[in-house]
């Protein structure tokens, strides 16, 4: 069964990723977003207020050290490399979180089909189903999947912190793999919510935690397929598509400012981020 | 009080609960097909078992009777499954931001920024997001104590207030202290009136992160304390040590404006600091200025400006003839930044207008602060801000419910007391001064002489246990309030604290509600509120038509507005700026010319803060957003400064000031100057709770007890400190492998001239 599962999902990566669908077949919604670096502040409210909203463990001072910790949305700091006696332009500040991408390489590799892709574009990661093989993770160029080596429950949630739990989601136990969902608990109300007034989703019906707290609005997110969404908008605004890797000599002006992480891996990732702007004159 | 708040919260319905109700009013005519309906009856399940663990679910068998009530016949308005919001306000720092948290089946659950808020406009900080971590703390007091012996002990709620009531009646007024943090409204209203029962002047508000000389400047030169600072306006923002993203005035309003300050024509941000925090991050020049020199750097700018013309208000010729002593090579030797850096600062706040000059904790933290931030304002002054980014200010119009701000120097006054025998009953509310108040200043010693401590408080934290009696306090989740911000960005707001669910525990009582009961033993007219609720509801409805915007006070319907609303936007009271120039006489530390010291900065964060969060699990492993550490403390060195001593990342080093030493472990990073050590202020907690304890070293206890001369705030960047190795070392432990890219270009950049090419602006 495994063998043949990895067999039949690597072929039909290869020829979606070879085909003009790229991807998945039947799209009811494509959920991405668009960051920009230029005002994202690197404060950590996204971040913590994934850990509120998502039942994210505190793993401790020893679990961190050993790189355990489950930071589903992190902001990662790099200094300029340069041999300056000060970072003179500041620092960078990058939200990294699992970037849904439309040709994931996480979801070939899972010998149970644990993580696959949904109509809505996103990589799911069913946990009832997950064996803890951790091949998704090691095949993430991202490094955003978060494996449980323990059980966080007592240790992370001790009475009444237990109280705050989201019944919307699970508490993931020992030997399960997890990641960022795009607040799957939210879109799932937003589309029953449609549904039941016989009406289609609109933009704004969803917003995930993260794009909620932060203060300047840095995180936009919404439905690529949906074209007068403002992530759609900014997307077709910054030039970059869907699908394989958007060169920048490709765009209209090489100058703009979109682009998505690791793009030239052809992963199809859901999240565009804006270039960090400096001025150099001053 | 359950019943009170039950009716709350039904008329306290926000939009997203009315249309719920709607939407699941349409179910009934709506064609359900088979999957939907599975999918329907999924959700519910999982709400009633969910429900049927936590919700009123009595079974009483001792009586003889059952009574299972389920969510067949749910209470009005509840829905199983579905989350409910209600408005309520923040009460993480003092900045008052208006909150929505989601309940369902009775906990609440997350909270997010409100949008009618003007302040956060919907939005949150990561100490916002953390509220929930503070209301269902597992270190929480859960029950009145009260010192017996040696030792604090469990006793009732009618006893411990009988004793609070005896102490308070019979101690003399001028002998009555009340230490508190940062208050405003209604919680305000009542401590003063307790003050006034009593007969004391003695109320002590303190807050270690404050913007006290900021204001006192702004009165003197402005003369306006809290001018609106238009970041939105401004081409170019100057700012000396005053980290807004963060730990400056109202941070998450700051970042909003910031924001627009970005956008469009996106506006220059250059910091001046000796320690990056996270505003200076976000710079585009980042300036490390010898640690005290701030003061001089201004100067020296102004002193281009003005030589140059590139004043935008006439600058009288005694002013630069002042100026002139700060002349280029000066100012270059005193504060080790390059002289064409220097002026290419004069330039762009002469070519970037309109400037915007702010000063913060790293210069006004001297014992000549007052004068370094009247240096950093005359640079507004002559470029022409007051009046442009510099607005004037905007207050709430009653001044009894006004914020009563917490500064250091009443923290300074409150030791002066103890130390002269001068209280016997001294009260402590969100105040925690045995952990944050400088050792030298001896406030834990000081306390011995006190007969009759007591501490409201949610926590066991080191104020609390030394007190004679502990009152357990209702999070901020389950108790009421009425908060006015004491920066509000231009408007003029009230914010309404409501609870959001009742309280976790039988044996806690709102601060409103003691001081409800307190007053009533002191004065009959206070008997006829049963509780702060009744109090609060009685006030709001007597207020007068200018605060309610004309609608009438009295009626419920306004009352339920404010309930769903969160928040009473009402006319301000508009001040006015008029600008003094003149040249202070700033100092320039000649301490840290000494070679073999360094300036101890205990920075603040946002996250830990001034140490108040240093017990919420999410806070201590959320990374420092500079240093990328988490669970412990650090000092940053600079390589330079660390490769002279011989110290690598994690090398333990014994910090020692004048006052004591404390012992940490090294961050080595490029983004501090060479003079500096850097350890944040909030850990090293010797009490707090489990997360808190024992965690890391706190930089505060060791700060020399300096103060600015004028305003008598303490300085908190004046204190030397020596710094050796000890054997001992451990694993430093910080989010992220590696602190550069790497040549993979996760974040890239790119210059301003590109944005402007493809984006617009000027």
């Amino acid at each position: 069964m495994s063998l043949s599962n990895i067999l039949d999902n690597l072929s039909r990566f290869r020829q979606d990723a070879e085909s003009e669908r790229y991807g998945h077949h039947d799209y009811e919604h494509r959920f991405g977003m668009a960051i920009d670096l230029d005002i994202c502040i690197g404060c950590n409210a996204c971040s913590t207020a994934c850990y509120a909203e998502n039942n994210l463990p505190v793993v401790g001072k020893d679990y961190f050290e050993q790189g355990q910790a489950m930071h589903w949305m992190r902001i990662e700091r790099y200094w300029d490399d340069e041999e300056l006696e000060h970072p003179e332009r500041g620092a960078s500040f990058i939200p990294m979180m699992c970037q849904q991408c439309g040709a994931a390489t996480c979801e070939p590799v899972c010998p149970v089909a644990a993580t696959y892709h949904t109509p809505d574009g996103l990589n799911a990661q069913v946990y009832n189903r997950c064996i803890g093989s951790r091949y998704c993770s090691n095949n993430c160029p991202f490094r955003v999947r978060y494996f449980n080596f323990w059980s966080f429950y007592e240790s992370s949630w001790p009475e009444p912190l237990n109280q705050q739990l989201n019944p919307d989601l699970s508490v993931r136990d020992k030997g399960v793999m997890e990641k960022c969902t795009f607040c799957i608990q939210r879109i799932r109300v937003a589309k029953d919510s449609a549904a039941r007034e016989e009406r289609n989703m609109i933009d704004g019906d969803v917003i995930t935690a993260c794009a909620q707290a932060c203060p300047t609005n840095a995180i936009v997110f919404g439905d690529t397929m949906d074209p007068t969404s403002q992530v759609s908008l900014a997307w077709k605004k910054h030039e970059v598509k869907r699908g394989p890797y958007t060169h920048k000599e490709a765009k209209s002006d090489e100058e703009i400012r979109g682009y998505r992480v690791f793009d030239e891996l052809n992963v199809d990732p859901s999240v565009m981020y804006l270039e960090r702007v400096r001025d150099s004159e001053v | 009080m359950v019943q009170v708040i039950a009716g709350s919260v039904i008329s306290s319905l926000t939009l997203t609960v009315v249309e719920n109700i709607h939407r699941m009013k349409m179910m009934k005519g709506v064609k359900v097909n088979r999957r939907s309906f599975l999918k329907m009856l999924g959700w519910g399940g999982a709400g009633t078992a969910l429900a049927g663990c936590d919700m009123p679910t009595t079974v009483t068998l001792e009586e003889g009777k059952e009574e299972v009530v389920s969510y067949l016949s749910p209470e009005e308005y509840v829905i199983p499954g579905v989350g409910v919001w209600y408005a309520s306000t923040c009460t993480q720092c003092d900045a008052g931001c208006g909150l929505h948290g989601r309940v369902r089946e009775g906990r609440a659950l997350k909270l997010e920024g409100n949008p009618d808020s003007p302040l956060n406009n919907g939005k949150s900080c990561m100490m916002g997001q953390s509220g929930v971590q503070t209301h269902y703390n597992p270190d929480r007091v859960t029950s009145p104590m009260m010192r017996k012996g040696n030792s604090l002990q469990a006793v009732s709620w009618d006893e411990a207030m009988a004793e609070l009531g005896k102490q308070v009646s019979s101690v003399s007024g001028d002998r009555f202290a009340f230490v508190s943090g940062s208050l405003s409204g209604h919680q305000s209203v009542l401590t003063s009136e307790l003050l006034s029962k009593v007969g004391s002047k003695n109320h002590f508000a303190y807050e270690t992160i404050n913007t006290s000389i900021w204001q006192a400047v702004s009165k003197d030169l402005l003369g306006d304390a809290m001018p609106v600072i238009r970041y939105d306006k401004a081409g170019v923002i100057l700012s000396f040590g005053a980290d807004f993203l963060a730990t400056w005035m109202s941070p998450v309003h700051n970042a909003g404006e910031y924001a627009k300050f970005r956008q469009g024509e996106r506006g220059v941000l250059v910091q001046v600091e000796p320690k990056m925090t996270l505003t200076g991050g976000n710079a585009d020049l980042w300036v490390p200025a010898a640690p005290g020199t701030e003061g001089v750097l201004a100067l020296g700018i102004a002193n281009i400006i003005v030589s140059r013309g590139w004043n935008k208000v006439d600058v009288p010729a005694s002013v630069k003839t002042e100026l002139a002593q700060y002349d280029l090579n000066k100012v270059e030797k005193i504060t080790g930044i390059q002289g064409s850096k220097i002026k290419r600062i004069a330039s762009l706040l002469s070519e970037r207008g309109p400037a915007l000059v702010l000063a913060g904790e790293s210069t006004v933290g001297q014992a000549k602060g007052y004068e370094a931030a009247s240096a950093v304002m005359l640079l507004n002054i002559i470029m022409g801000s007051v009046g442009t980014t510099i607005e004037p200010s905007v207050s709430f119009p009653e001044n009894a419910l006004a914020a009563k701000q917490g500064n250091t120097s009443s923290l300074k006054a409150f030791a002066q007391g103890l130390s002269d025998s001068k209280y016997d009953v001294v009260f402590f509310y969100n105040s925690n001064p045995i952990y944050s108040a400088p050792e030298a200043l001896g406030v834990e010693s000081g306390l011995d002489k006190v007969k009759f401590k007591v501490a409201l408080t949610m926590f066991p934290d080191e104020t609390a246990l030394k007190a004679d009696l502990v009152l357990p306090l209702n999070s901020a989740i389950e108790d009421w309030g009425t908060h006015v911000a004491a920066y509000q960005g231009g408007s003029a707001t009230m914010s309404l604290q409501q609870p959001l669910m009742e309280p976790l525990y039988k044996e806690t009582k709102g601060f409103g509600d003691i001081m409800i009961a307190l007053l009533s033993k002191l004065d009959e007219g206070y008997k006829q509120f049963p509780d702060y609720y009744a109090y609060l509801r009685t006030s709001v409805k007597n207020m007068p038509a200018e605060l309610t915007g004309g609608a009438l006070a009295s009626d419920e319907s306004f009352w339920n507005g404010l309930l769903q609303k969160g928040v009473l936007k009402t006319t301000g009271v508009t001040g006015s700026l008029t600008a003094t120039l003149a040249v202070a006489k700033v100092g320039t530390p000649t301490d840290h010319l000494d070679q073999t010291s360094l300036t101890l900065i205990p920075s603040a964060r946002l996250g830990l803060w001034d140490g108040r969060h240093a017990n919420i699990p999410w806070l201590q492993e959320a990374p420092d957003q500079i240093s990328k550490v988490v669970w412990d403390s650090w000092a940053e060195m600079h390589p330079h400064t660390a490769a002279e001593m011989n110290l690598k990342n994690g090398d333990i080093v014994k910090i020692e000031s004048k006052s004591g030493s404390i012992e940490t472990q090294v961050a080595i990073t490029k983004a501090i100057h060479r003079g500096a050590i850097s350890v944040p202020m909030g850990q090293g907690h010797k009490e707090y709770g489990r997360y808190a304890k024992q965690t890391g070293a706190n930089s505060l206890s060791i700060l020399d007890p300096v103060f600015d001369h004028k305003t008598g705030e303490l300085a908190t960047h004046a204190t030397q400190v020596k710094v050796s190795k000890t054997r001992k070392n451990q694993i430093l432990i910080k989010m992220g492998g590696s602190d550069v890219q790497m040549g993979r270009s996760f974040v890239r950049t790119v210059s301003a001239d590109q944005l402007r090419r493809t984006e617009g602006g000027a």
